[in-house]
């Protein structure tokens, strides 16, 4: 559910910065550059990169599917190992157990405990299946304005970051104090920025 | 200021705005002119979540109910709540859009886009995929040009000098909205 079908949820960014010369060429050499990297057959714990709207499993974009008018669609694609805490715990006391037998000792100091747990993280990390997550965007290329189709914050970030990296632009959320600074003139902003709360009762 | 400094400082705007755009619906009975435009209708449904103070000493009232009873709500305003979120359904020509706004960060949540007919199924035609992306995305954009349009209304009576007027006003619709609550209440 989302921005192709269903009813979905959305924030708005701004792109801040030029766009280059020949965009278009930029855009293909720069989304197949941080394009999604599969890691089912890796012991890799985390990938993000780019995939086409209509089908996460396309990160070839073929014939420029990214392009829609003077659009650009995209989806952001995160696969992440991840292992419970409580599967975690588990499997580390179950180890702590087997070598208390094993060495006949009571009790298992500290340091060896932390040296299990980060043993077992890394061993149960292998056998995990990665979890993926798509959110997908739409940028405006003529407005500048960028919706992004999830309220998730974490998201918000991992955005920011590969955009930043993708197309060398910095986005910035739209709140509504930055979005009034788009719509107001410049004295209406300096009113803007002056008033606090009021009370509506 | 950085980002998450601004929001926490300013997150009362996009409040006040939704408590304005809740008045400013119920004052011409769910219409609102927008300046060259013509009317719009902007209705407040089922569902609100207002909010107190801020931080850790916020505090927060959900209330869910039909248009018309949306009680705890209109009681919260006379408290001095002032609202988060609210559900709204906006309609212009033959346009309507359902979503959710939550106004700090002016998020728009489970937006359900106005119905244009069999054509925006699409097929397996490239073609008619683009056309059914640019549709979509031609329903998102209208609507936050809309909203937009509403939070600049919002915004030049705020800043300018109507201002107090404005707010006598919507301290009138509020108090008579809590004096429509308790009457409810009483008769119940």
């Amino acid at each position: 559910m989302g921005f192709l079908n269903g009813s979905a949820s959305f924030v708005r960014f701004s792109t801040e910065g030029d766009l280059p010369e020949n965009f278009w060429d930029f855009a293909a050499e720069r989304i197949t550059a941080f394009s999604f990297k599969d890691i089912d057959e890796t012991y890799d714990e985390f990938s993000v990169g780019w995939v086409s709207v209509q089908n996460m499993f396309d990160s070839d974009f073929n014939f420029g599917s990214y392009a829609s008018g003077d659009y650009v669609t995209l989806s952001l694609r995160i696969d992440e190992r991840k292992v419970a805490p409580a599967i975690l715990k588990k499997f580390a006391q179950k180890e702590e157990e087997r070598i208390k037998k094993e060495k006949q000792i009571p009790k298992i100091g500290r340091t060896l405990k932390v040296e299990i747990r980060e043993r077992i993280q890394s061993e149960l990390m292998k056998k995990a299946v990665p979890v993926p997550a798509v959110y997908d965007l739409c940028w405006n290329l003529s407005d500048s304005t960028l919706l992004f189709f999830t309220t998730n914050k974490k998201a918000h970030t991992l955005l920011e970051d590969l955009f930043k990296e993708t197309f060398g632009l910095l986005i910035v959320q739209q709140i509504p104090y930055t979005m009034a600074e788009h719509l107001l003139d410049d004295d209406d902003k300096q009113r803007l920025a002056a008033i606090s709360p009021d009370i509506f009762v | 200021m950085d980002l998450v400094d601004l929001i926490a400082e300013k997150r009362f705007i996009g409040q006040e705005f939704l408590t304005w755009l809740w008045w400013k619906s119920e004052e011409r009975g769910g219409s609102i002119e927008l300046p060259g435009q013509g009317d719009i209708t902007v209705v407040f449904e089922k569902h609100m979540l207002l909010e107190y103070g801020e931080g850790e000493s916020s505090e927060k009232c959900i209330c869910s109910g039909l248009q018309s009873e949306l009680k705890e709500a209109r009681t919260g305003l006379v408290m001095g709540k002032k609202l988060e979120q609210a559900r709204i359904q906006l309609a212009q020509n033959d346009y309507e859009w359902n979503f959710t706004m939550a106004a700090a960060v002016m998020e728009f949540r489970n937006v359900k886009l106005p119905k244009t007919g069999p054509a925006q199924e699409g097929g397996d035609n490239p073609e008619e995929k683009e056309g059914m992306i640019l549709e979509r995305i031609f329903l998102f954009e209208e609507l936050v040009r809309l909203v937009q349009t509403l939070f600049r209304m919002f915004l030049e009576v705020r800043v300018g000098n109507g201002w107090k007027d404005e707010l006598v006003k919507i301290r009138k619709w509020v108090h008579s909205r809590g004096q429509m609550a308790e009457n409810n209440d009483r008769e119940r």
